[in-house]
């Protein structure tokens, strides 16, 4: 142990908060309007058979979904993964808004067709897109690349060098496992399937391509080129920028083929337009979030920033001022892993809290 | 004593041969197009995070990450926080393939590159010049039960050159920075079905190692390998290329020989270009399927070398030979300023492969780039046999600019002279040139599907028909040189024509031909008239 530091704490620290609890409620991805509970189920044996059958019943899933979870041992885990990150992340990147993407009053949201809804499809599908090419690549999914065919063709397959990678096989899966709802005739139904493809979509966009060169004495003679999957905070990002900018939907009866789509609000007197598909898309004008609704626990006791956002946040009732000293690590000696060595050091702080 | 082949033949043979020519072209493009997939695969793997539980380290040395026996894990770091696991107890895992795939020999090689994921902490970031010092072990098993064995060892240190996207604030901490990949190692053979690497990042305070370089996510490694499929049209197209140019070259230095007097220098450079086109089709590679023939790869990358090296110095030949000046050249001494750079940037790359890949046969792990010491070297080496490229180039250039305008001085006295002469020598020149294009046309197809392959993803799609563009890149350009030699051969072999007392047709063409063998043989000091010189060095080759 060194020697001559004040208030050395010798302990190894925390260095992250688990960052929340998943008892409550959380939401999962298309596979109904139902809350999803018990996700604080031991990770440990997570091969073993019985556990991952189990593990699927435990999850809220369709009957097609169902038989795909038992049919492949990971994907329970990476089912409950996906929906870990897709809550966090979203829960990261509405931090700072009214609406913090609590888990509180989610069912009713769901039933709403707000951008919030919106956002909650798109974010829930990126994830498990997500998930599902990150499993594959460490070997927690057996049937990644060459799925669907028998063994022999399968090893055939790889040899001559045709599998597709992960990436392909995570959206032909979700194809899959997603594509099994009626496509229903009403405007929510097209609002969700929009919206869940284009959180796929962004997870897909976001792929980032990288080469290496292999040529004669490492020339770029021989060069190879993959994609790859940037961090979900980037695809999070990118998605809340498509909730600020989303576009107001209407039904709209197709004349030449009869089919009713969605269309997009008129813009300067010219005939309404067709969404994009990596435009975020709602129906309803979201309610404000600021006091306790069947919606939202609301705004009050969140704390806020003065320079940024308490006006917004608190919607006018103004906010407390609270000082308090807080302690914090500093001087720290680190390890790339699991060794903080810090000294305490003290300071005074503003917190600032909405008033009720 | 005759001209080439090239000379002696009607313009609609020429178009002819070209033709048949063109047609293997399009089906060498078509081979790799078509009927290959990729050249390569990529396969992405995320390491397993094992913990070394029993600290004594003989029971088992192996990590696991999945299947039978495998090692107990953890999902993150923060999991090991609080179960106060230290970082050298910490070993990631990776097992090559995926489940329920093998590796085969028809890979031929594989190389990882290590990439780790780093997120910014404002008490923990990443210092500069900070490296990484991993002790990496490799080892390999041919039956999913049997016992690994170990293939390589080795501590290796990698510089992290790495960089946030955005300014170091504490609103960015968790942001992961965006890193240059790290080369972990390369195999010549994958004779095995089975591979498992082990990682660990060890960590000593007292000596600095691994301290400094930020708190680690998680680390990925992306394997590169060659198709099986690739490997079998690639080896296809090999097998039948060798017997092609290898009956063609006994063909022409058959001709020769038949020939009273000894061979010129161009129809020596000729043959020889013949031998390493040859050296480089010889199939060897056949043997790596059931051989572990680990200097595969190197033996490769030294064949291609060789066969790059005469290309070059034949281009100085064939434009020097063509020079039409009195001075006495059919000698390669002569070329010594030409062939010199050649020689010495190909000399350069030589070391530098050995150095590499040489030293890769040893420990897969090693990386000349890996210490800045080597980095120099190794940048060295490379500038050196830059500058030696440059200087032959300049050569090469201002000697084909010599030959054209020496033509067109030429040119300008043909219309003094009689009309079947001069329809005679116009020809000549006409198919020099003609073969002066196929040259450039042949480097600057190399040179388009270079770029193409550079810039282009994946394979492209005309309704359902996918051809795969790299794989065609790859068998188009080797099927091209090969055409390209076996032309040259061809064209360039010494006529048959004028042997014996053909004479009825080839009145004009054998008295030219004795003319200018005298002039170019025994006058050539005392200056014959240039247009003689100028058709001799042609009938003489």
């Amino acid at each position: 142990m060194r020697s001559g530091l004040q208030l050395s704490a010798p302990a190894t620290l925390c260095l992250l908060q688990p960052l929340l609890l998943l008892q409550v409620s959380a939401y999962f991805g298309l596979t109904g309007r139902e809350v999803l509970t018990h996700l604080s189920l031991p990770r440990q044996g997570a091969t073993s058979t019985k556990l991952h059958l189990k593990q699927c019943d435990l999850l809220t899933l369709s009957r097609k979904q169902k038989r795909l979870c038992r049919k492949e041992p990971g994907l329970a885990e990476v089912l409950r993964d996906a929906i870990r990150l897709g809550v966090m992340e979203c829960q990261y990147q509405f931090r700072n808004e009214r609406w913090n993407c609590s888990l509180d009053g989610r069912t009713e949201l769901l039933k709403g067709g707000f951008k919030e809804t919106g956002f909650l499809y798109a974010v829930s599908s990126a994830a498990l897109s997500h998930s599902l090419a990150k499993a594959c690549s460490s070997g927690r999914l057996e049937r990644c690349t060459c799925d669907d065919s028998p063994d022999l063709e399968n090893q055939k397959a790889w040899q001559w060098g045709v599998c597709g990678d992960n990436i392909k096989y995570s959206t032909r899966f979700l194809k899959n496992f997603l594509g099994q709802k009626k496509i229903g005739k009403d405007l929510r139904a097209k609002v969700d399937i929009h919206n869940t493809k284009m959180g796929i979509k962004a997870v897909k966009n976001g792929l980032k391509t990288t080469c290496k060169c292999h040529g004669v004495s490492g020339s770029c003679a021989v060069r190879t080129c993959w994609k790859q999957l940037s961090p979900f905070h980037e695809i999070g990002r990118l998605l809340k920028t498509k909730y600020d900018n989303a576009v107001k939907v209407f039904s709209a009866t197709n004349d030449a083929t009869g089919h009713s789509e969605l269309v997009g609000p008129q813009a300067h007197g010219h005939s309404s337009r067709l969404p994009r598909s990596t435009d975020l898309v709602y129906m309803e004008d979201s309610p404000n979030f600021c006091r306790r609704s069947t919606y939202s626990p609301g705004t009050a006791g969140r704390s806020c920033s003065k320079e940024t956002n308490c006006d917004s946040m608190c919607c006018g009732r103004g906010h407390n001022t609270r000082s308090r000293m807080v302690t914090f690590s500093c001087h720290c000696q680190v390890q790339w892993c699991c060794h903080v060595e810090c000294q305490q050091c003290m300071q005074e702080e503003e917190v600032y809290t909405c008033k009720r | 004593m005759a001209g080439a082949i090239i000379e002696n033949m009607s313009t609609m043979k020429l178009c002819i041969v070209g033709g048949i020519l063109f047609v293997f072209q399009i089906v060498a493009f078509l081979v790799g197009g078509l009927i290959a997939p990729d050249p390569t695969s990529v396969l992405h793997s995320t390491a397993t995070k094992c913990i070394d539980v029993q600290k004594n380290h003989h029971k088992t040395k192996w990590f696991m990450p999945w299947g039978p026996n495998q090692c107990e894990k953890i999902s993150s770091f923060d999991e090991a926080l609080k179960r106060q696991i230290e970082a050298n107890d910490i070993v990631f895992a990776v097992h090559i393939p995926f489940i329920s795939k093998e590796m085969s020999p028809w890979f031929q090689f594989m190389l990882s590159i290590m990439q780790l994921d780093i997120a910014f902490k404002s008490n923990n970031f990443i210092q500069d010049n900070a490296t990484v010092t991993l002790d990496v072990t490799m080892a390999y098993r041919n039956d999913l039960n049997g016992k690994w064995i170990e293939l390589a060892h080795s501590l290796e240190q990698r510089k992290l050159k790495c960089k946030l996207p955005t300014p170091k604030t504490q609103v960015t901490e968790g942001q992961y920075y965006e890193c240059d990949l790290i080369p972990l190692m390369e195999l010549g053979s994958v004779a095995h079905k089975y591979y498992l690497v082990n990682i660990r990042l060890p960590v000593n305070e007292r000596k600095k190692i691994n301290i400094g370089i930020g708190e680690i996510k998680d680390l990925k490694l992306t394997t590169i390998f060659q198709n099986g499929g690739f490997t079998k049209v690639w080896f296809a197209m090999k097998t039948f290329l060798t017997p092609s140019i290898l009956i063609i070259m006994v063909w022409y230095w058959r001709r020769i020989t038949m020939m009273t007097r000894s061979p010129i220098l161009l129809e020596k450079i000729i043959f020889a270009l013949g031998i390493s086109m040859t050296f480089i089709n010889i199939p060897v590679e056949w043997f790596s399927i059931g051989f572990n023939w680990t200097w595969m790869l190197l033996f490769g990358d030294i064949r291609q070398g060789i066969f790059y090296a005469m290309l070059l110095s034949f281009w100085i030949v064939f434009c020097g030979e063509h020079m039409m000046d009195q001075s006495e050249r059919n000698h390669f001494s002569r070329y010594w300023k030409q062939v010199g750079p050649i020689a010495f940037g190909s000399c350069c790359l030589f070391i530098f492969d050995m150095c590499e890949r040489g030293v890769q046969l040893k420990n897969p792990f090693y990386s000349i780039w890996a210490t800045d010491v080597g980095t120099e070297l190794a940048m060295a080496f490379i500038i050196v046999a830059g500058i030696c490229a440059c200087l032959y180039f300049g050569f090469l250039c201002f000697m084909v600019f010599q030959v054209f305008r020496n033509i067109s001085g030429k040119r300008s006295k043909l219309p003094a002279m009689s009309k079947t002469r001069r329809l005679h020598y116009e020809g000549l020149i006409f198919r020099f040139k003609f073969f002066m294009l196929i040259t450039l046309a042949c480097a600057a197809l190399s040179v388009i599907f270079f770029i193409t392959s550079q810039v282009n993803e994946g394979p492209w799609t005309w309704d359902e028909t996918t051809v795969q563009v790299n794989s065609a890149f790859f068998t188009g350009i080797y099927g091209m040189w090969n055409l390209y030699v076996f032309a040259l051969m061809f064209l360039y072999a010494p006529s048959h024509k004028n042997y014996g007392d053909d004479q009825s047709n080839g009145d004009l063409r054998v008295n030219s031909a004795e003319e200018l063998q005298l002039t170019t043989t025994i006058t050539h000091a005392d200056g014959p008239t240039e247009v003689f010189r100028l058709a001799g060095k042609e009938a003489q080759e």
